[in-house]
């Protein structure tokens, strides 16, 4: 009887958490089904969701405006940033959980502070920086950026991580005469390497959706795909179906990691403030 | 057991992390505060001389001011009632044991990884479009009229937006901390014949008001300064109707090219947002034990 009711009850559940679930993603798989229609497809009333798929529009999509140079803008900015915070972080994220100091943790609340200054009180300092040194439009000069707003996030994921790691295995590595080097290659990076892994994966995502910097710093050559399709907000003519194309090619590669990355996500974005 | 070497060596592997956000942030914040004393405009080269604080009388009588204010709170309160609200129900329902929970979990979070300008444009053109949207069609069918959602309630459109990123990020979150929840305390409630909204309130409730907080706060932080959702589909307007803060301060200064004015925006958004980090940090400073 209690069996009977506690089935009934998670059916009913499940229908409506499914149902809410779908609504919630319907936009992206709308998008993702707009990308293989045709334009005339798209904008049919009523709304087609049997229709006979088309690849044209990703090829439009490249033709038109080089995709291809903007996707890969994406993928050089977002993993270059990524990786030149976590050399610079590493050794501070390593410093601070290892030897920890009277003042680290006041070290550690003024780097998170850092991160919660808007960006539109430096816009204009950084803006005429970019000009004065050539770095307008740069891959160069948005890297550098992209580094600097997410090196706190990245100190502190690490930081987090690193603690985790128990210190006597240290301890006891240096009793039996390991060198620094051979302490951290051998003891220690083997099981830091899971924290970095997680850190590099939530800030890769956060570098690719950053739409601050990335609209206000760039005009072509150096776009990634957050200010390429903003260009898709002035449009001509027909081009639902060629955004939706533009749009599932550069949230596709992001929406798979993220998907692994939820743990981190919750980790990283509440700086630890929930658990 | 720290000897006098490895403290410098400590020392020496956090200095480049500080040195640089030591100069991320002093740097363009100095000159920030500096420029907002002169009058300075791009298109006039050689022409700035100190104003005192005239840019910020300027910026405070500016006409679009308090709109910008108004709408840079709704926007915030909005959003945040939104997902703050919808994040606790859908943390319950998503807590609740139900066939295919991971699928649904993805579900529910992806929005969250869709960069800001497709949000935006997909949204705008294919959801919300009178003619050619889907909710134009949904409207038709049931014998409506169609709403011209960004002609009559811009705004409003760019809280819906806003919120479809972010009630995820609150769900997950409040989804994280609900299963931290004792699950026998709610059964012993359940047989003490405490009804769902009772346990709700007494039990679930309090246990979720410090994961509620810090998402309050650093949705907050980050609503204050939404951008790209509104270059993307009104450019600030019709007229002032969707010009919050930030896009003040940019049109200000890199549309306008006053500079002098625009930086002191920025310093006056800087001082907004330090409010809620104080808190924030204050939270956050509890729960590290270094």
């Amino acid at each position: 009887m209690a069996r009977a009711v506690s089935t009934r009850r998670k059916i009913g559940f499940t229908a409506l958490a499914w149902a809410v679930g779908l609504l919630i993603f319907f936009p992206i798989l709308w998008t993702v089904l707009t990308s293989f229609k045709t334009e005339a497809d798209a904008v049919a009333i009523p709304p087609k969701f049997l229709f006979t798929p088309t690849l044209d529009n990703y090829a439009t999509v490249q033709s038109r405006s080089n995709y291809g140079l903007h996707f890969m803008n994406s993928v050089i900015l977002s993993l270059g940033s990524t990786l030149l915070a976590l050399v610079i972080a590493i050794p501070a994220a390593w410093a601070m959980a290892f030897q920890p100091g009277r003042r680290t943790k006041d070290l550690l609340m003024w780097m998170l502070s850092t991160k919660m200054m808007p960006a539109v009180g430096v816009l204009v300092p950084i803006y005429l920086i970019f000009r004065d040194f050539g770095l307008l439009d740069t891959r160069l000069g948005l890297m550098i950026v992209l580094t600097l707003i997410n090196l706190p996030i990245v100190i502190w994921m690490l930081f987090t991580y690193f603690r985790e790691i128990p210190g006597e295995i240290l301890e006891a590595a240096r009793m039996d005469g390991a060198s620094l080097w051979r302490e951290i290659v051998h003891v220690l990076a083997p099981m830091a390497v899971p924290g970095i892994a997680s850190t590099m994966l939530l800030n890769i995502i956060l570098a690719w959706n950053e739409a601050f910097w990335t609209l206000n710093l760039t005009t072509s050559k150096a776009a990634p795909l957050t200010a390429f399709i903003a260009s898709y907000s002035s449009p001509e003519g027909l081009f639902y179906a060629k955004l939706s194309a533009a749009s599932t090619l550069a949230i596709a590669p992001i929406l798979v990691l993220g998907w692994f990355s939820q743990k981190q996500l919750v980790r990283g974005l509440t700086f630890g403030a929930v658990k | 057991m720290a000897t006098k070497a490895s403290r410098a060596t400590a020392r020496l592997m956090v200095s480049p992390s500080v040195i640089l956000l030591l100069l991320w942030m002093i740097v363009p914040l100095g000159m920030t505060i500096w420029f907002s004393l002169l009058r300075y405009n791009l298109l006039m080269p050689g022409t700035e001389s100190f104003a005192g604080l005239e840019n910020y009388r300027y910026f405070f009588s500016d006409p679009a001011f308090w709109p910008a204010i108004a709408n840079t709170l709704t926007l915030v309160l909005g959003v945040l009632a939104i997902t703050v609200g919808g994040g606790i129900l859908l943390a319950i329902l998503l807590d609740q044991p139900i066939f295919g929970q991971g699928i649904v979990r993805i579900l529910v979070i992806a929005p969250f990884f869709v960069m800001p300008t497709v949000s935006a444009l997909v949204w705008k053109n294919m959801m919300m479009n009178p003619v050619n949207g889907l909710f134009g069609w949904l409207a038709r069918t049931f014998g409506m009229q169609p709403i011209d959602f960004f002609g009559q309630m811009p705004l409003f459109s760019i809280i819906v937006i806003v919120s479809w990123e972010w009630l995820p990020f609150a769900t997950l979150i409040l989804l994280t901390a609900m299963q931290s929840l004792d699950s026998e305390q709610l059964e012993a409630a359940e047989m003490d014949g405490a009804r769902p909204l009772a346990r709700f309130r007494h039990i679930v409730l309090p246990h979720l008001a410090r994961a509620i907080t810090v998402v309050i706060l650093i949705e907050t932080i980050f609503l204050l300064s939404i951008f790209a959702e509104i270059l993307v589909t009104t450019n600030g307007g019709p007229g002032t109707a969707t010009t919050n803060l930030p896009f003040l301060v940019y049109a200000q200064s890199l549309l306008q090219f006053d500079v002098g004015l625009g930086s002191a925006g920025g310093i006056f958004a800087v001082i907004l947002a330090n409010i809620v980090a104080i808190f924030l940090l204050r939270m956050i400073g509890k729960n590290i034990d270094a």
